[in-house]
This record gives C-alpha cells, structure tokens and sequence, in this order.
C-alpha cells in the first residue's frame, strides 16, 4: 500500500506539472479564446481532483502518520479553491467584459494557489518516499519478513 | 454596492471563512497554538461579515439568498456554537480544539459547495448531502487524530449520516427528470402563399477569408464573412434560398430579432430539421418590420456564428435618404471585424449607423465628433430620443443600436472598444471615460400597455452542477435545470406573459426571445422611465433582476436563451410554448 501511496503521489505531481505546462499553452494560444484552456480546465477539474481525493486516501490506507494524512488532504481544498478564483477574476470585468485592476489581481491568486499546491504535493511525496524506505533494524519496524529481500 | 459586486464580495469571504477554520484545525493538530488561534479568530470574523453579506442578498431579492440563509446560516451557526465554546475554554493541549475547528471548517465548505454546485432552488437534497459529508468528514477526522468520542456519539453520528445520505440522494434523485421539450414533434409548417419579390440563396461553406489582414479558416456564407447583406422594403416578400455546402455541423437561418412565423425561425429541432452538406431549406417571409437585424445559423450556433455564419438583414420602410452605414461588429479567429472604414460625408447630410454586435459578448461603442440620436434599438423605434455627446454605448450579443445625426463639417469617429471603425476623417479624443447611456432613463415615456399579466414565469440565472448527462457538466442554469431538462413555458394565444430574469451567477447574460420583441417594465426594481424599449436582446448583468413582458401573439415553440452562445450551448436554452 505505501509503494501505491507512493505512485500516487508521484502521478499527481506529474498532473501538476501538466497543469503549468497547459496553462502556458493557453496563454500562448492565438487566437486566444476561451476554448485556449480547455485542457487546462479538464485536467484541473477532472484530473487532479480525482488523483488528489487518491492521494488522501492511499495515504490513510498506507497508514501514513497523522500529520501526513492531514498533508495529503491539503491539495484537495487548495485544487478546489482553484476553479473559484478564477471564477471570481473573471467577476470582476467591467460592463463590456475587459479586466479590472482587482480582477487581475484575485486572477495572480490563481497561479500563487497553484504554486502553494506544487509544494505540498512535493511535501507528500517526499514524506511518502520516506515512508515507503526500509527502516533499518533495530529503529523501528521491519517492512519486510525476515530473510527476504526488500 | 451593486448586487453583482455583493454576491463576489459573499463569495469571497465564505472562502475565507472555511479556509481559516481548516487552517485553524491543521495548526491545533500539530499544537501550533498562537496559528491555531489567529486563524480561528480570522474565522470568526469572516463569519460575522458573510451575515452582513447575506442580509444584504436577501434585501436585495430572495433569490440570491435562499440557500445562504437556508443551508450556509445553520452550518455556520453549527460551526460557531461546536467550535467557539471550546475556544473560549483554551484548553492546555490545543490539540484538543482540533476536531471541532475542522467541523466548523467542513461546516462551511459545504456550504460553499452548496453555492457553487447546486445554489438555486434552495433544495432540502442538497442540504442533507452538505450535512451528511460533515458528518463524515468529521469522523474521519475523528479517528485520524484519535480523539475517539464516546461510543454511543460516534454511533449516532454514523447513524445520522447514513441517514442524511440516503434521505439527500433520495430526494436529489426524485426531483430530477423535468420532461424537456419534445424533439421528435412534426415542425410547424404555415407558409405563406405570397410570390416573393426579394430573392436570396445563400451557400455555406468552409472558406478561407481575410480578417484583420490575415487569412484565416473560417465558415462563411457565399465564401464571405459577414455573408451577403440582405435588404428589402416594407411590404416585400423574401425569398432565401439556403444551401449547405460542406458544414457538418448542419447550417439553420435564424432572422435574430425578426418576428417571423414560427416555422421560418430556423431553430433546428425545433421548428425544422438542420440542413446538412447537400441539402437545401427555402425561407419566405413577409417583411412587416422596418429596422435593423441580422441572420444566422442555429445549427450547432456557438461555433457556427464565432467562424462566420451571420449576416445583416435590413428592412428599409423607403428609398435611402443620405446616408446609411451598417457596422457588425464580430470577432473572427481573434481578429476585429469589419475592417476600418473611412469615407467622406458632406457637411448637412443625414448619416443613420447600423450597429450590429454579433459577438457572445458586450461592445462599447462611442461616436466622437458629433451630437447624435439614438433612433432604433433592436429594430424598433424610439419615442423622442434626445441629443446626445460624448456617451458611450453598450450593446450587448445580438443587439443593434441606430445612431443619426447630420454629418458636421468637422470628421467624426465610431469606436468599438476603442478601435475606430467607420470615420469620415482622423478624430484623437480619448472615449475610455466617456459615461454609459442608460437607455431604461432615455427618450419620452409612453404608458404600459396593460395593467395585467394572464401568465408570470420567473427564471433564475445560474451554475450548476448537470448530473443527467452520461458526462456531468458544470452547466449555465436556468431555475437550478440546464437544456434539455427545462421544463417549457407554457401560454395561449393572446396571454399577456412577464418574465423576471434574475441573474445570480457572476457572468452576464444576454438574454434573447425568439419571435417576440418584449417591452422592459423595470431593472431592479427601478421602473423603465424613457422610451417604451421593445427589444430581443438585453444584458442581464450579475445581481441584476429583469420584468420585461410581451402579447403571445405569435404561435408556435420558441427558443428562449442566453445570447452568449457557449452558456446556450451548456444549458442556458429553454423553450416557449403555445397551449
């Protein structure tokens, strides 16, 4: 279950790094349009919610620690707050649809959000590595029967 | 504070609130006390505030705050009396407040859930899933954290959870499956027996064509995009021939503000089968209506008309008299169109600019130069339009505006978001802080022509979640179902109808009738003071609340949707009905 725990959080990083690297695609999609971030959309509204909700899960049946449990839940509300923001920057136009000030700058919140998400998944699949590695003898659990290879 | 700004500002800070109560219950957990009690108190601001926001809403109209005061007020009450006691305690170990400050976190979220996915109508399903994931998550993180409450707690917890979730789903999964509008019907047929005297065809087809100096793909009525501006007289009879060359999708004419009979209003489903590659469809009409219009195809419309299947439709009551320029305004791949235009105009010759926005999205247009009037909106006359200077104007998706005024010797300039499109020499003002006219204030009032409405249909502009699809969707709602689960508006001949259009979700809405011009009554609550304004296409903005009304005088079913074609596309289209 921990070497799971472990592809999973691995997946969900590679997700993410897809997810910055769709974001830049729409950014340079000309013309731009509302279409330019389908896949950016699909993949952070399908996606990564779904590998993040995992992430949580596979971490509480590996056993993982309290505090990492509580880690791996972290992305799940910060994926949700997503979509929201950018809804809240696209609020935020004036009557005939072009940015203000305000909604630029709730719309930077977006990519700062991401980033923070990038850590902690970082963060969880680090400490799930860690989890994951033999402990040696005498500090702490086997992981694996005696006279196997691990 | 408008309404719009309002339900962001709510939006915001019921985040903020369930943030800072999560984040709250994560520091307690790993006993950082002084973050767990900064955030806890930023919590309880946060939630004090949301009551301020959500009176405002419900002041405003109970639509915006149903939910808020039905499902977000008790979770937040929960979350303040469960997690403020134990606060006020401050116990040694602040692990201990751990749990209850994650309640009150997943109190609140589910809330906002509730908002975000299925807001409108307030639904006793929806709170009772909100309450059953509070239930459980809480549990969860009950045993996560092992503060294992008593047995007897825990077992009524799990009990009123399952509970919860069974009685939701049931109810979520029993109010659902409106009948729709019933696609398999024979479309109407009632041509008119009249000989033409105007004669069209139009071919669609894919094109290549230039835009903004680039050649770009695009999807074009006789390989030209806008197609062949149509034009006719008062009384003609006109005759389109329509040919699909090689659109896939399947090509329709919709005569956008044209009031024709039903089976000419090219909604395909609807009142004709779309016409595919090889086929043709002939439409013949009466031109009873003087003004401007434009045509386009219903057939898969989002995309259709955003590659160029529009044109203008103009009906002249007599011989051209100076004058008259037509501007569609349209986005194509990107680029602005119709190109830049400049002529010249003799001192004293009456001008007439046709505006035309066939864009998803409001423009802003500003003639700079000159006084001007605003004769026509939507192809219908006004009474007593007074001069105007310096004013900008929105048109909102689908719209038209008809600005005179007689040419003056110096040049004068139409901008459309800034950009000069048509000019009769080089003008420098700046139009960006120019004021908006407000057509509801413009003009000379006439009374209402009723004092009563035989049928009243309220419809709640919103997102939602749309699970009745094999994808689900986050669609644009219309009273909490997206199409083709909308139950049709039913009339009979000669009722006179008001719709309230209410727009709770943070996008405007231009909202557009086939078949019928509608007379606006009033706009939050404010009644209309200028011009009896009888129009097919008005921005409904966020937090806005429309009473327009209209004679059902024209029988058939109608198209009844959101202008911005992308939100008609995901569920913004519901239909109207004659008993």
């Amino acid at each position: 279950m921990r070497k799971a725990f472990v592809a999973i959080t691995a997946l969900t990083l590679v997700a993410f790094a897809l997810q910055f690297i769709l974001a830049a695609v729409g950014g340079f999609t000309k013309p731009a349009g509302d279409d330019a971030y389908a896949l950016h959309s699909v993949n952070g509204m399908v996606v990564i919610p779904v590998l993040t909700v995992l992430t949580a899960v596979f971490a509480a049946l590996a056993k993982a620690p309290g505090r990492l449990i509580g880690l791996a839940v972290l992305p799940i509300g910060l994926v949700v707050l997503q979509p929201l923001i950018a809804t809240l920057a696209n609020a935020f136009t004036d009557a005939s649809g072009v940015s203000t000030p305000l909604g630029l700058t709730i719309g930077g919140l977006h990519a700062l959000n991401g980033i923070i998400a990038v850590h902690v998944v970082v963060g969880v699949h680090r400490a799930a590595r860690k989890l994951d590695e033999p402990v040696p003898a005498g500090a702490g659990r086997l992981l694996t029967p005696e006279g196997e290879p691990a | 504070m408008t309404t719009g700004s309002l339900l962001a500002a709510d939006l915001v800070i019921a985040v903020l609130a369930s943030a800072a109560w999560l984040g709250g219950g994560a520091a307690s957990a790993v006993r950082r006390r002084p973050l767990a009690l900064g955030l806890a108190a930023v919590a309880l601001l946060a939630t004090l505030a949301r009551a301020v926001t959500i009176t405002a809403l419900a002041r405003a109209g109970w639509w915006f705050a149903a939910e808020k005061v039905l499902i977000a007020a008790p979770l937040s009450l929960a979350a303040v009396g469960v997690a403020g006691p134990r606060l006020l305690r401050a116990p040694g170990d602040i692990r201990a407040v751990a749990v209850p400050l994650l309640f009150a976190g997943y109190a609140t979220s589910s809330a906002l859930l509730v908002t975000v996915l299925h807001g409108y109508p307030a639904s006793a399903g929806a709170g009772l899933l909100a309450v059953a994931g509070v239930v459980a998550a809480t549990l969860i993180s009950g045993r996560a954290l092992d503060a294992r409450p008593s047995r007897t707690l825990s077992r009524v917890a799990v009990v009123a959870a399952g509970a919860a979730l069974v009685t939701g789903t049931g109810l979520t999964v029993a109010s659902g499956a409106a009948p729709g509008v019933p696609h398999d019907h024979d479309y109407p047929v009632a041509r008119i027996a009249a000989e033409p005297t105007r004669r069209f065809t139009l071919t669609a087809g894919t094109a290549t064509v230039n835009a903004g100096g680039r050649d770009v793909a695009a999807w074009a009525f006789n390989a030209q995009v806008p197609g062949p501006e149509l034009t006719a007289t008062v009384g003609d009879v006109l005759e389109v021939t329509l040919r699909n060359r090689d659109i896939g999708r399947g090509v329709t004419l919709h005569w956008h503000g044209y009031d024709v009979p039903n089976d000419q209003d090219g909604v395909p489903g609807v009142t004709q089968a779309a016409v595919r590659p090889g086929q043709e469809f002939v439409y013949r009409f009466r031109a009873d209506q003087a003004g401007t219009y434009w045509y386009h195809t219903h057939s898969a419309s989002d995309v259709g008309v955003r590659m160029g299947l529009y044109g203008v439709l103009l009906v002249r009551p007599g011989p051209v008299t100076g004058l008259d320029v037509t501007v569609p305004v349209h986005t194509l791949a990107g680029r602005p169109l119709p190109a830049p235009r400049v002529e010249r105009a003799e001192a004293g010759v009456p001008v007439r600019l046709r505006l035309i926005n066939t864009d998803s999205t409001t423009h802003r247009y500003a003639l700079a130069g000159t006084a001007f009037r605003v004769a026509a909106i939507d192809g219908v006359d006004l009474r007593g339009p007074t001069p105007l200077v310096d004013t900008a104007i929105l048109i909102p998706a689908g719209g038209r505006y008809d600005l005179v005024f007689d040419a003056p010797a110096t040049p004068v300039s139409l901008f459309v978001d800034g950009r000069a499109v048509y000019s009769t020499g080089a003008v420098s003002t700046v139009t960006d802080a120019w004021p908006v006219l407000d057509p509801l204030g413009y003009g000379a009032s006439a009374p209402v022509p009723w004092s009563r409405f035989d049928r009243t249909f309220t419809l709640v502009l919103d997102r939602g979640l749309d699970l009745r699809r094999l994808l689900p969707r986050y669609a644009h709602t219309v009273n909490g179902a997206a199409d083709p689960d909308i139950p049709p508006q039913v009339v009979r001949l000669g009722d006179v109808v008001l719709f309230t259009i209410v727009n709770r979700s943070q996008v405007v809405h231009p909202w557009h009738l086939h078949g019928h011009h509608v007379l606006v009554l009033a706009r939050d609550g404010g009644p209309a003071t200028g011009s009896p304004l009888w129009l097919d296409s008005f921005d409904v903005r966020p937090g806005e609340v429309w009473k327009v009304a209209f004679r059902a005088d024209n029988p058939g079913m109608w198209a009844n949707h959101c202008h911005n074609l992308a939100h008609a596309d995901a569920g913004m289209t519901l239909h109207l009905l004659y008993s």
